[in-house]
């Protein structure tokens, strides 16, 4: 595959398309339609049970949509083909390390999981300020430097689209900070973020572009530099609070 | 990373190659275990545990140990076995490891053949101490056919393993997690044990091989049978 080709952004990204997700009586996503935009850092926004999480698995393909699709670049995408799995990478709550194992021999593991022929351990795991500790046992690292090994493999594959769910949640100032200068590097116009997170001021100032939901639906979609960065926590509880009241007023349920 | 790593590293994706995950996947459960020593050791303990048991229980004036110790071998597998295998998710569900591994491109029948290989090389060494623990105990002669003994033991064993693994793949996920395991797990392997435990004791009493070739041929069909139907079906069990 021709990377170059590959990587070009602006030409669509994820498009989500009437995304609905059911988990039995309760609706996780209603009908989300939105791009996310390729080359480009989308955070999503929303409080509990917004559906956050949800769309980011089923963007990886842990869950499949109930109704609807996924599209990347223009084409309609089987989330749980080979391929699409060698393009993503995640970065979740559970950081899906092998505590028995070293810090290097977690992310030789995910290499040879991805194929890779001659992965630069030490250039990743210098990356995440972890190399001086390569050889120690991950059941002894502590929830920031895990969650950094953690964001070591998910880099290690040079994935097109990552996507992270609360990546600073646990972490001290000086894993957060790292995290953050990590995170910053990916604005390189060549890959596509999807950093779900419920820190505002540190999911809008690394954002290009903002999705919220609210109940499973869209209620905001928009470029990140049309939001104030004073103001954005105030506009943000606005649109919670008028779509819980909308809600109570279509169903007649509480708020 | 700079447009030109970025290439780089894109070129260097080959894609996993199936025969590198399994023995990938084996070496990471093995490793695992040599530094854990979890499962092995639990194994281990219960097969000296049966041995004394029966070394102690059993009457040799009025019972032949040969005439029990084939039956008494495959309960021993069956039961350490279970011990072993039934835990072989539990390190994978601890932080969410499956979950990453199915993140991944690796062939979903490869993941499976890979914790087969490992859980085969785990509990035939648990099987060969146990043959090595009755032999000393009841002062077994294991001499008639030793060659055929093992290869029918290794045939049962890897039966046993490819289901276990499969059922063990399913039950992890659910609240009754390893109790359910031997629950669906025993009906299937009925036609194992007889066929293993007959042969095997006919080994023991140093009858020609003719006579078991038959018994040997049904159990090979089953671990081959049980092992493609487990490397088809895992990948359905562990997505959604």
């Amino acid at each position: 595959m021709n990377a170059s080709s590959t990587r070009s952004s602006h030409d669509g990204g994820l498009g989500l398309h009437a995304l609905r997700r059911r988990f039995g009586a309760h609706v996780a996503l209603r009908d989300v339609a939105a791009t996310l935009p390729a080359g480009a850092i989308t955070a999503v926004f929303g409080p509990n049970g917004a559906g956050k999480s949800t769309l980011l698995k089923l963007l990886a393909g842990s869950l499949q949509p109930t109704d609807g699709s996924i599209s990347w670049k223009g084409a309609t995408l089987d989330t749980r083909s080979a391929e699409w799995r060698a393009r993503i990478g995640v970065l979740s709550h559970d950081t899906h390390l092998y505590a028995p194992l070293s810090a290097r021999e977690c992310l030789s593991f995910h290499a040879r999981m991805h194929g890779l022929r001659s992965p630069d351990l030490d250039a990743a795991l210098d990356r995440v300020d972890l190399l001086d500790r390569a050889e120690d046992r991950v059941a002894g690292f502590s929830r920031g430097m895990r969650q950094r090994l953690a964001l070591a493999r998910t880099l290690l594959h040079d994935p097109d689209v990552v996507l992270l769910d609360e990546p600073f949640t646990g972490l001290d100032a000086h894993a957060a900070q790292l995290l953050e200068e990590v995170l910053r590097t990916l604005r390189d116009g060549q890959r596509t973020v999807v950093l779900v997170t419920h820190a505002l001021s540190e999911g809008l100032a690394l954002a290009d572009h903002v999705l919220m939901l609210v109940r499973g639906a869209v209620v905001l979609d928009t470029p990140s530099e049309r939001l104030e960065a004073d103001t954005f926590a105030e506009r943000y509880h606005a649109l919670v609070d008028a779509a819980e009241i909308a809600r109570a007023t279509t169903t007649g349920a509480p708020s | 990373m700079s447009a030109q790593d970025h290439d780089r590293v894109a070129d260097d994706r080959a894609g996993p190659g199936w025969a590198a995950v399994v023995m990938a996947v084996a070496a990471k459960d093995l490793r695992i275990e040599f530094r854990t020593r979890a499962r092995t050791l639990t194994m281990a303990g219960f097969v000296v545990m049966v041995g004394l048991l029966f070394f102690f229980s059993v009457d040799r004036a009025l019972v032949r140990p040969q005439d029990i110790a084939s039956g008494l071998t495959w309960i021993t597998l069956i039961l350490a076995g279970l011990i072993g295998v039934g835990r072989t998710f539990e390190i994978e569900k601890a932080d969410g490891a499956m979950t990453g591994l199915l993140l991944t491109p690796a062939p979903r029948d490869a993941i499976y053949l890979g914790k087969v290989l490992a859980n085969f090389i785990l509990v035939y060494a648990i099987v060969l101490l146990t043959t090595a623990v009755f032999g000393l105990f009841f002062q077994l002669d294991y001499s008639n056919h030793p060659g055929a003994l093992l290869l029918l033991l290794a045939a049962g064993t890897l039966g046993f393993v490819a289901l276990a693994t499969l059922f063990g793949a399913l039950t992890a996920e659910t609240t009754l997690g390893e109790s359910l395991l031997p629950i669906l797990l025993f009906p299937l392997l009925v036609p194992m044990v007889i066929y293993g435990a007959a042969a095997s004791s006919r080994l023991l009493l140093g009858r020609p091989l003719s006579e078991v070739e038959g018994q040997v041929r049904m159990l090979a069909a089953f671990a081959l049978l049980a092992v493609s139907v487990g490397a088809v079906l895992f990948g359905q069990i562990v997505e959604e």
